[in-house]
């Protein structure tokens, strides 16, 4: 790794991963998730080097609580995640607040996705820290991204509270120069449990001393230097930013070429420095909020201003001024100032053109989950549109695109779950067919409950696992029932788990077989009881990654039997990247540099015109 | 020199629109420079669109290109260069694109029809301030395959106009990604000679 003091470049998330180190961490447990993953990632590399424990733990509830076991027994512990692993973890955080953390120190860090770039939805995850009432520090910068986890770390260890660190998809994959401080090998011994780490029989006066704590830190925000100051002492608008929006507003304000506006950003932001807000608010007649998702800070700053003698006028989501919901970018912010400052914009106006064809996402060539989303469709039709699929988390997910095969998809687990509910239903005239869909992560991650629950209940549905037998979605991180796995590693098999639930019935088929994979799955949900299908699945990319690619195979369109513009189903329908109409001979052709050679368009051809060919 | 000097890389997953952000980092840093780069990756693996935001300056800027301030747009793609173009292209935008075709997939049955390159070409130029058309499909694939369009592109990009990088420099920085002997290096040195 660069020595100390050298500037080398790094994303955000590595930069964080980087203060871990110099942090001296010790313990990692994470989840993959958009955009969190290379946090563990990194460290991970880094762990035989260093002497650290990195897990991919099955979900991020159990991250954590690895981790918080880890801080009791004296060992520094980091648990990265995505907002919407928080969620999962939220049950464990709102003990673990009370309970308070080990000598070790334990660091959360939970990267939101604005926009929903690669997520499910759009949340804010700071208001953990609100509820968990725990402190909460959001970096602004690569550099502060790694120099705020020795810091956080520092608070954690000193205060035995669990500290959270909130990054955006913006500052986590984006990169910049990062000046290198030192990374001391440490050498830690676990030690004994501290005692009463539990909140019975009075949680109550455990929250009390809770919040003593919080006042404390409090205290140590408002005489930190994180956070920056106004410069001078009539400013004609004060933005209030935090997280990766603090350069948004520099620049929009660069681009305007405006006075007297300056940038007061927070890093520490939960419990509010309320000492350093209520000085910066005196220097102003006008206050803009710039930050990421919900106006956190904003309500905080809002509510704080009510004590004070004279209210500055404040524009933010509250009021309209910025968008509440997407990402936060130099443009929003410029449009916003020159809204308050009654500024015109010379702007180009807005290019619509119909040739902008969107270029939606699929799945890849070869991959055999459309395989299994062509057999739904197959099989909806022969059930007459009466089916329903449940589905849930990972590329599998990209279903609801595909001829709208799935028909729900909500958080990782949800599918197996809502089809329990569904499976119920018959009782109260509910006559559609009901399957659920998951993929092997997240089988293990939060499935297991819902598919008990199922067989318990007695409910009538077919669940359906898409085995890869990796992460696929987040980068082929090693999960329990993977094939491969890293020394000391025990696989778990799906197939052990499901057949111990006992299951009315079980079977198991290759997923690149489309025939057996319509008629498998048709004859399935015809059954009555609990069904579950374990579909040995390929991830091309996974192969692409361990295997060489088979050479000496191509297939062809054969266009005296192609019936071209009349029929269209591997174009339209299949929808294979490697397939391609060819509008000039007007009939499709295989896209040599796309196709992996798995066949499976063959059986989609109803006429037989698309051929294995040896070369 | 322009502080920022933006590129934005626009591609589709699988492209090497994050390699080209990285290249033209390194060799800005090795310029003296401080690079700042946003990728917009989550679905690159899935065949989506995929941009890379590089800020050159002697300060750090924001990981987004904000609209119209975009130097130099490279395109790997004809339709993703005119997405980029369409949101972020202004009057100091130079556009130098690569003129092969990755189809779109059609979504949920609604086929939508690739449009004519002419009529991509026409727009671009409506949104640029000067546009380069490249057609690299036959040296490259003498070279080896598409997957060299990046480096392609970045040769012909320090022929075709001004960057606070040198084409030494990307060189440089590509060779020491990939080696000297890569048939990146070929492809980027193909590229140097595309001058029209």
């Amino acid at each position: 790794m660069t020595p100390a003091n050298a500037e080398t470049i790094l994303s955000g998330n590595e930069a964080i991963a980087r203060g871990a180190l110099e942090a001296g961490v010790a313990f990692c447990a994470s989840y993959p998730g958009t955009p969190s993953t290379e946090i563990a990632t990194t460290l991970q590399k880094m762990s035989e080097e260093y002497g650290i424990y990195v897990e991919w733990s099955v979900n991020e509830k159990v991250a954590l609580e690895a981790a918080a076991g880890a801080s009791w027994a004296g060992i520094p512990a980091l648990c990265s995640m995505k907002s919407l692993g928080l969620n999962v973890a939220s049950d464990f955080l709102l003990n673990l607040n009370l309970s308070g953390t080990g000598k070790g120190g334990l660091v959360i860090v939970v990267c939101d996705d604005p926009r929903g770039h690669s997520s499910s939805n759009e949340q804010d995850s700071r208001f953990y820290a609100k509820a968990a009432q725990i402190p909460l520090l959001e970096p602004s910068t690569y550099q502060e991204a790694k120099d705020i986890v020795p810091f956080a770390f520092q608070l954690s260890q000193k205060h035995k509270v669990p500290v959270l660190i909130r990054s955006t998809t913006r500052l986590s994959h984006s990169r910049g120069l990062v000046s290198m401080g030192e990374d001391l090998k440490h050498i830690w011994t676990a030690r004994p449990l501290p005692e009463n780490l539990f909140n019975v029989p009075s949680p109550h006066l455990k929250h009390r001393d809770l919040l003593d704590k919080i006042e404390r830190i409090r205290d140590v925000f408002d005489n930190s230097s994180w956070n920056t100051k106004p410069t001078s002492k009539d400013v004609d608008l004060l933005i209030i930013s935090s997280g990766i929006s603090r350069r948004y507003s520099e620049e929009a304000i660069h681009l305007l070429k405006v006075k007297n506006i300056e940038v007061v950003n927070l890093v520490t932001t939960y419990p509010l420095p309320r000492k350093v807000i209520t000085k910066a608010l005196k220097k102003t007649r006008r206050v803009l909020f710039s930050e990421e998702i919900d106006p956190f800070v904003e309500e905080e700053v809002r509510s704080l201003a009510l004590e004070l003698d004279e209210i500055p006028e404040f524009y933010g989501k509250k009021n309209g001024t910025v968008p509440a919901f997407g990402e936060m970018t130099t443009d929003v912010m410029l449009e916003t100032i020159a809204k308050i400052l009654k500024l015109k914009l010379t702007r180009r106006e807005q290019f619509d053109s119909d040739i902008l064809i969107p270029r939606p996402l699929t799945f890849c060539a070869g991959c055999t989950h459309r395989n299994f989303y062509w057999a739904v469709r197959k099989v909806r039709k022969r059930a007459n549109d009466k089916l329903v699929v449940a589905g849930d988390i990972g590329c599998y997910s990209l279903g609801v695109f595909y001829d709208r095969a799935m028909t729900t998809m909500q958080a990782m687990g949800s599918g197996i779950g809502v089809a329990s509910g569904l499976g119920q239903l018959e009782r109260f005239g509910f006559d559609s067919k009901v399957i659920a869909v998951a993929g092997d992560s997240t089988f293990f991650h939060a499935c297991i409950p819902g598919l008990i629950n199922a067989k318990h209940k007695g409910a009538n549905l077919t669940f359906v696992i898409l085995d890869n037998e990796t992460t696929a979605m987040t980068g082929f991180q090693t999960h329990p029932g993977a094939v491969h796995q890293e020394v000391n590693l025990k696989r778990v098999k799906i197939e052990e788990i499901v057949k111990a639930i006992e299951p009315d019935f079980y079977a198991r088929s290759d997923a690149n077989n489309i025939p057996e994979l319509v008629d498998l799955l048709h004859s399935t949900i015809s059954k009555d009881g609990l069904k579950v299908l374990l579909l040995d699945s390929v991830c091309r990319l996974e192969v692409a990654r361990r295997e060489p690619a088979v050479e000496g195979i191509s297939y062809r369109i054969n266009s005296d039997l192609c019936k071209g513009e009349k029929c269209l189903i591997c174009v339209h329908d299949f929808a294979c990247p490697a397939i391609n109409w060819d509008k000039a001979v007007g009939h499709p052709e295989i896209l040599d540099q796309l196709c992996v050679q798995c066949g499976a368009c063959v059986a989609v051809c109803p006429y037989d015109a698309i051929k294995e060919e040896r070369v | 020199m322009q502080d920022p000097f933006n590129i934005l890389v626009a591609g589709v997953g699988g492209q090497g629109n994050l390699v080209c952000g990285r290249i033209l980092a390194e060799a800005a840093i090795q310029s003296g420079l401080r690079p700042v780069v946003g990728d917009t990756f989550g679905a690159s693996r899935r065949g989506g669109s995929v941009l890379t935001h590089l800020r050159i300056g002697t300060t750090d800027w924001g990981p987004l290109i904000p609209k119209g301030e975009v130097d130099i747009l490279l395109g790997l793609e004809p339709l993703e260069a005119l997405r980029a173009a369409a949101k972020f292209a202004g009057e100091r935008t130079v556009a130098i694109v690569s003129q092969t075709k990755i189809p779109t997939v059609v979504s949920n049955n609604e086929p939508a029809e690739y449009p004519a390159i002419e009529r991509i070409i026409e727009s671009l130029n409506k949104l640029c301030k000067q546009v380069f058309i490249l057609d690299a499909e036959e040296t490259l694939t003498q070279i080896g395959s598409m997957k060299m369009l990046n480096s392609y592109i970045l040769g012909a990009m320090g022929s075709v106009t001004q960057t606070p990088v040198s084409l030494e420099g990307i060189r440089e920085s590509l060779e020491s990604l990939f080696g000297s002997k890569s048939a990146n290096i070929v492809a980027f040195d193909e590229g140097a000679n595309v001058v029209p």
